[in-house]
């Protein structure tokens, strides 16, 4: 009998620290979540509330009034927002497919063909991983100047699929497919061109999908670069745009948040829609480096 | 290819006779790799050779041809600048106290979701969206939170006696806290898949061993984490090194140059003063201080396989 009642108190204490722990665990990741939501909240908040309650000062969690006047302004009557998002999505896609193009064809010819040389050129361009992009922006400047891309979108689009990190990882996925797979197609006679696109894309689609998103993202969220070669409103991405819009409405703040609300839409509807393959896509990264 | 002849599928194409078969695979080869070496020879390359040229150089934007060359002269006037001094004091500041927030609340976030939670999937939602944010969207709506008025003066206002943005020692350290918000999410996810990636036995045998929590952390979590933990450090320093868009948008480098960083003074001295020459020698010391970033990456990683 004491025998089976200390096994009882000892699961109660083991039980009774289990639980605290884990009290202990929620209170914090929710708290934390709360903290990050924070921002959240003051944007979508100060959107919506009138100028009248946002002249008077004071602070408020909830405001006293609401209003969706600034939302319907930007969502109905000013085209504004939409032409720069449509800009936006224009550089970010034709950035993506090039990447994702050039990138694969680069990576299958080193991977996948054997001529000399290539190791050379896989070494270099591996080198040039370690140079981060903005300490080159004062020759790369001048260079597009000369080229005559200023305020075009080419000069946002070609520096960003010059970057390595595509073939990188690319030529690190296209080394593990098996060889057999390929030999068995050039015995059936299929040239170099349908090796790649029939066998070697369609295997890698994981990783083109993680790659592809990642570049859409940073590119469609780029902003030093096209701050400096941009300079015609008609041209600016959302980036760009919203940081005109703050300046032209300093005093208004539920303005400056609805349209940051409204520049943050887009990309946050991609990650509802692809939260997992987003999250997964982090872990190939990290997993070259 | 002899195969394929010998089985007589398919005859030899002109394409085959003409050239043998390494000389194909060149031919293929180099028309597969041209565009993106097109690209990386013209975009990053030839800049990044030009830079080092414009750096020995005082450049004249409107006629290069007039540029006079003055050897190592921007380099020696740039040990010589309190404001690249200022510039790489405040970066420091920043990387130092940006980096180890990050990877200290990415880590707690990585290992409290790795337990099983009701709406884990929320919460993931949550640390991680702040990433997928331009970071005007982020600089502007801190600069908000940071304003007269706004929530971090509202409960933290004893601190700094109005803005933080307006107090030469608090502006940088309201920066940092925009700046982990925003970048914490991606290195939680990193850490998240690396802490997933260890083998739950290892756990079984420790807790056989009588390893308590604290053990369990310091003698199986971390050595196994140790490359994740290792890449978070070294790639958010190399990026936290390169901001700009924080200060530019919260504090324009105020108050008093105390948040101007590295590459803000670089945007400077490119976009407004246009000093290219200067500017392009501040660019290549940048570059050599994240080469030896990098490097010491290799060297740390490089043991570590062993």
């Amino acid at each position: 009998m004491s025998n089976a009642d200390s096994t009882q108190s000892v699961l109660n204490r083991v039980t009774d620290r289990d639980v605290l722990r884990r009290i202990g665990l929620y209170a914090v990741m929710y708290g934390l979540a709360i903290v990050f939501f924070v921002p959240y909240w003051r944007m979508f908040q100060l959107s919506v509330t009138p100028m009248s309650v946002l002249s008077q000062g004071g602070f408020h969690w909830i405001p006293p009034e609401l209003t969706f006047a600034v939302w319907q302004r930007y969502l109905l009557q000013e085209p504004i927002i939409y032409q720069w998002a449509f800009n936006t999505f224009l550089v970010a896609s034709i950035t993506t497919a090039i990447v994702l193009v050039v990138d694969s064809m680069i990576a299958f010819s080193i991977t996948r063909l054997d001529w000399p040389g290539q190791g050379i050129i896989l070494a270099v361009i591996m080198a040039s991983f370690m140079i981060p992009g903005y300490v080159n922006i004062i020759p790369l400047y001048t260079l597009i100047n000369d080229l005559g891309l200023m305020n075009s979108y080419w000069a946002i689009i070609l520096p960003f699929a010059a970057g390595p990190l595509g073939v990188f990882l690319l030529v690190q996925f296209f080394r593990d497919i098996p060889e057999e797979l390929e030999e068995a197609a050039r015995l059936d006679g299929f040239s170099s061109l349908r090796i790649y696109a029939r066998i070697i894309l369609p295997l890698s689609t994981p990783i083109l999908t993680a790659l592809g998103l990642f570049v859409f993202i940073w590119s469609w969220n780029q902003f030093l670069w096209p701050l400096i070669v941009l300079n015609d409103d008609a041209l600016y991405t959302l980036p760009i745009g919203v940081v005109t819009l703050r300046d032209v409405n300093a005093l208004a703040p539920n303005v400056i948040m609805t349209s940051l609300a409204l520049a943050s839409l887009p990309l946050f509807i991609v990650f509802l829609l692809f939260q997992d393959k987003l999250i997964s896509s982090v872990q190939m990264q990290a997993g070259t480096g | 290819m002899s195969n394929v002849e010998t089985t007589g599928t398919r005859s030899p194409s002109r394409w085959e006779r003409l050239f043998d078969r390494s000389t194909r695979e060149l031919l293929v080869g180099m028309l597969f790799a041209a565009p993106y070496l097109v690209l990386f020879s013209v975009f990053l390359l030839y800049p990044l050779l030009k830079g080092l040229y414009m750096s020995l150089h005082e450049w004249n934007f409107l006629e290069p041809s007039k540029s006079t060359f003055v050897g190592l002269e921007n380099y020696t006037r740039l040990l010589e600048d309190p404001a690249f001094w200022n510039a790489l004091w405040n970066t420091l500041e920043f990387v130092g106290l940006t980096v180890p927030l990050i990877v200290g609340i990415s880590l707690v976030l990585a290992l409290g979701l790795n337990k099983e939670l009701v709406g884990s999937r929320v919460l993931q939602f949550v640390y991680f969206s702040p990433y997928v944010l331009t970071v005007s969207v982020v600089g502007i709506v801190w600069a908000q939170m940071f304003a007269q008025g706004g929530v971090g003066t509202q409960y933290l206002g004893w601190l700094f006696e109005g803005s933080p943005l307006n107090s030469k020692f608090w502006a940088m350290p309201a920066i940092v806290v925009t700046t982990v918000w925003w970048q914490a999410g991606f290195y939680f996810a990193v850490l998240l898949a690396a802490r997933q990636n260890v083998p739950a036995r290892l756990y079984e045998a420790a807790r056989l061993d009588g390893a308590g929590p604290w053990r369990m952390f310091r003698d199986v979590t971390l050595p196994h984490m140790k490359n994740a933990l290792l890449f978070v450090v070294i790639a958010s320093t190399i990026f936290q090194f390169q901001v700009f868009g924080q200060p530019y948008l919260m504090t324009k480098g105020g108050p008093v140059g105390s948040t101007e960083t590295l590459v803000y003074y670089l945007y400077e001295l490119g976009f407004q003063t246009r000093e290219l020459g200067f500017g392009a020698a501040v660019g290549y010391t940048l570059l050599l201080i994240l080469v030896g970033v990098s490097m010491l990456n290799y060297v740390l990683v490089g043991t570590n396989d062993e």
